[in-house]
């Protein structure tokens, strides 16, 4: 039967002087499978809806090609329309006669736009309903890790009805967060104390998960506790397993490879700084400190943080004459211009440097040599303290952990961070997310916030225990897949898996939920097992077929 | 189809920059025809060599920047993917129609439109050359 397509012509109320609107429609009339032409103005307003929704019923049209602006602007509207006159939303297809012809070209324009309906007109005869079904989702949420931003997580998914699970490979949570604690004053023990007395939260310590396999919304995974292998369903995972950081000695920094080696003078870490300063015994007072940092990394929010609330305290307890030798001091974090601030008016010296300085241990004290580019001359500072750079790591078995569930490291060995596409702190694959230290440079003001994002995204995605999704929208043919793993290989989503269907051969499977509607698979399939529906090969191959004919 | 030029473009980045171009009122030749694919690691060869079968006079494949595409690695796929094409109608000696790659960013129409006007220079120094 042949298809009973109309077509949608808008104007966008005038918006589009350089096409005849009345021509196009008399040649867009003419195209093979087209029933009917509409002329509406103002296509997405309320009247317009109305009227669309109204033809679609009079005319008993079964496909919808709307010509105006481009679909990343007004799909959804039009999907709706179709969906409100009892059709299915995958039956449209737009014409980008506005973004994409009218605006993008001088003069009349008429004639191009007849043909971008032409396309649109060729892929719709293709068009086939995609079903849609209520999908349950356990509501249960693992949370790896056991630090503030695990803790903090559980504690807010715990708030919005969630039954998290906090999995903590150390004996007891929060092991490293007592710097936090004590420095920053965020208080992470009574967090701690909460996240352990509430019915709804798990806590598992002395354990990690040994294998994961499944898709958003049900992801069953292994955890290793005491010898002890547990089996457990959950809807969604968070990953908040943290950084840790080194001294940069021997890292071509031009420092001393063994602290030992320096009688009297001493490299420290920030932490070890901390330590002194909070040690109420010591009666070392270092007259002079330098620090050095932001050499090794390009981003310096850590170490920028760390060096003001140091300096600060350093300037208090001891009064130490501080100069601090950097690249950049990053201040882009909260509170931090202030502290920057703060640290400048007690006489803290800041140096900025294009080049690291050299240091060398002289006469028991330790010389820093710079050139500061707003001098733009050499400077030496003879200190007794070097506060020095530290380099940033993922926490030791990141790597391991993401190969369990397919996830891609950044270029640092951090959870993604570099990919603007991707929500901050959602993986590539749906379900997984990550939160806090384990996404490399964050300081605390950064972490509530990706905490608050993952638990949004959590609670959408499992909060009325089922999701909708498309059923099949993507789908290998069981006649013509075999069984070759390719796509299996490549699904960039973890979505596709080997399965049987109503007892069949083994063939790829591929998880609803879990799929992002990218089409690589159906691109890479040897055998062309794959269908696309909206970018079936043949819905392709058809705009190209009407491009061929004008 | 008398000189079109057929562009794929992905709806997260290219599709988006070719609307902004518009919308900038950034003009661009008017032969350019695109079609919207979800990632640019959607396009075969098989829609490639059909573009050029049905008489485009180029095929270009635009997707997101590296490092930066929505699907990962649907960028990379498509760029050794124009990159085999190319070396097959090179290899069987077709007439030298360009199937070009090229990267982007949602918000570089500049780009976009770059991309457009070079595929259309390419295109002219052929056809002279011939
Ligand atoms: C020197 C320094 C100074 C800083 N100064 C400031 C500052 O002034 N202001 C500020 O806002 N922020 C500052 N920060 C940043 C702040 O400390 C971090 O943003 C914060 O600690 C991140 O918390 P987290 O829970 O993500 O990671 P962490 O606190 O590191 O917690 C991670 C937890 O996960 C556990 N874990 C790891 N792997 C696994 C696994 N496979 N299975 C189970 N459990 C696992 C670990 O044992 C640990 O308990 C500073 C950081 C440093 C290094
Ligand atoms: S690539 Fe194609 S043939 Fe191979 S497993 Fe996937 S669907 Fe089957
Ligand atoms: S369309 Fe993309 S996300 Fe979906 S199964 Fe295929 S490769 Fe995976």
């Amino acid at each position: 039967m042949e298809a009973r397509i109309g077509v949608f012509i808008c104007n966008c109320g005038g918006g589009m002087k350089n096409i005849d609107f009345d021509a196009a429609g008399a040649k867009v009339a003419k195209i093979r499978g087209v029933t009917c032409v509409n002329l509406i103005s103002d296509l997405c307003l309320e009247e317009g809806t109305e009227k669309m929704a109204a033809r679609i019923r009079a005319e008993n049209l079964d496909k919808v090609v709307v010509a105006g602006c481009s679909p990343q602007f007004k799909e959804h509207v039009f999907r709706n329309v179709l969906e409100n006159a009892g059709l299915d939303g995958h039956l449209l297809c737009m014409a980008n006669i506005r973004e994409q012809c009218s605006w993008a070209h001088d003069g009349d324009v008429t004639e191009k736009a007849v043909d971008l309906v032409k396309m649109a007109v060729y892929k719709a005869r293709l068009l086939r309903p995609v079903e849609k079904q209520d999908i349950a989702v356990d509501r249960k949420v693992l949370v790896v890790g056991g630090g503030f931003s695990a803790v903090a997580s559980a504690l807010r998914l715990s708030r919005v009805g969630l039954r998290p699970t906090v999995l903590e490979k150390e004996a007891v949570l929060g092991t490293s967060s007592e710097e936090l604690q004590r420095f920053y004053g965020f208080d992470v023990s009574s967090m701690i104390g909460a996240a352990e007395g509430d019915a709804n939260i798990e806590v598992l310590t002395s354990a990690r998960m040994t294998a994961a396999k499944g898709a958003a919304g049900d992801f069953l995974v292994t955890i290793m506790r005491e010898g002890e292998e547990i089996s457990r369903k959950y809807g969604a995972i968070v990953f908040a397993t943290g950084y840790r950081t080194e001294l940069a000695l021997d890292s071509g920094l031009g420092l001393p490879a063994e602290n030992e080696a320096v009688s009297g003078p001493k490299i420290v870490s920030q932490e070890q700084l901390f330590d002194m300063l909070n040690d109420p015994f010591t009666d070392t007072k270092p007259r002079t400190i330098g620090f050095v940092f932001g050499f090794s990394d390009e981003n310096s929010r850590f170490p920028t943080l760390a060096t003001l609330n140091n300096a600060l305290a350093a300037k208090k307890e001891w009064d130490s004459e501080i100069y601090v030798f950097c690249r950049d001091v990053e201040v882009d974090s909260e509170g931090v211009e202030k502290l920057y601030r703060e640290a400048r008016e007690c006489g803290v010296v800041f140096l900025k440097c294009e080049a690291l300085p050299r240091i060398a241990v002289d006469n028991g004290r330790i010389a820093i040599e710079a050139e500061d580019v707003f001098l733009g001359e050499d400077t030496v500072v003879a200190c007794d303290l070097l506060v020095a750079e530290e380099l940033l790591f993922p926490t030791e078995g990141t790597a391991a952990l993401s190969s369990l569930l397919n996830i891609r490291l950044d270029s640092r060995g951090f959870y993604q961070d570099e990919n603007v596409h991707l929500y901050p702190v959602a993986s590539e694959r749906k379900g997984v997310f990550f939160v806090g230290g384990c996404r490399g440079d964050l300081d605390m003001g950064r972490v509530l916030t990706d905490i608050s994002s993952a638990v949004m995204s959590i609670d959408k995605l499992l909060s009325s225990g089922t999701i909708t999704a498309e059923i099949e929208r993507v789908k290998a043919d069981p006649q013509k897949c075999v069984a070759c793993l390719t796509c299996i290989r490549v699904c960039p989503h973890g979505a596709v898996q080997l399965g049987r269907v109503d007892g069949g051969k083994e063939i790829a499977v591929i998880a609803d939920l879990a799929c992002d509607a990218c089409g690589i698979c159906a691109a890479v399939c040897p055998a062309k097992a794959i269908d696309f529906q909206g970018y079936r090969d043949d819905q392709l191959l058809a705009q190209i077929e009407a491009i061929g004919e004008s | 189809m008398n000189g079109r030029i057929i562009a794929f473009c992905c709806e997260h980045s290219a599709y988006p920059a070719a609307d902004l171009a518009g919308k900038l009122g950034l003009h661009y030749p008017e032969t350019l025809r695109i079609i919207r694919v979800p990632c640019a690691g959607r396009v075969d060869v098989i829609h490639m060599l059909r573009a050029l079968e049905k008489g485009a006079s180029a095929v270009l494949v635009l997707g997101c920047e590296d490092g930066a595409c929505h699907h990962i690695t649907g960028n990379i796929r498509a760029r050794e993917r124009v990159k085999h094409c190319d070396m097959l109608l090179r290899e069987i000696g077709i007439d030298g129609r360009p199937v070009v790659m090229f990267n982007l960013s949602p918000n570089a129409p500049h780009k976009f439109v770059k991309a457009a006007n070079e595929i259309t220079k390419i295109i002219k120094e052929s056809r002279e050359a011939r």
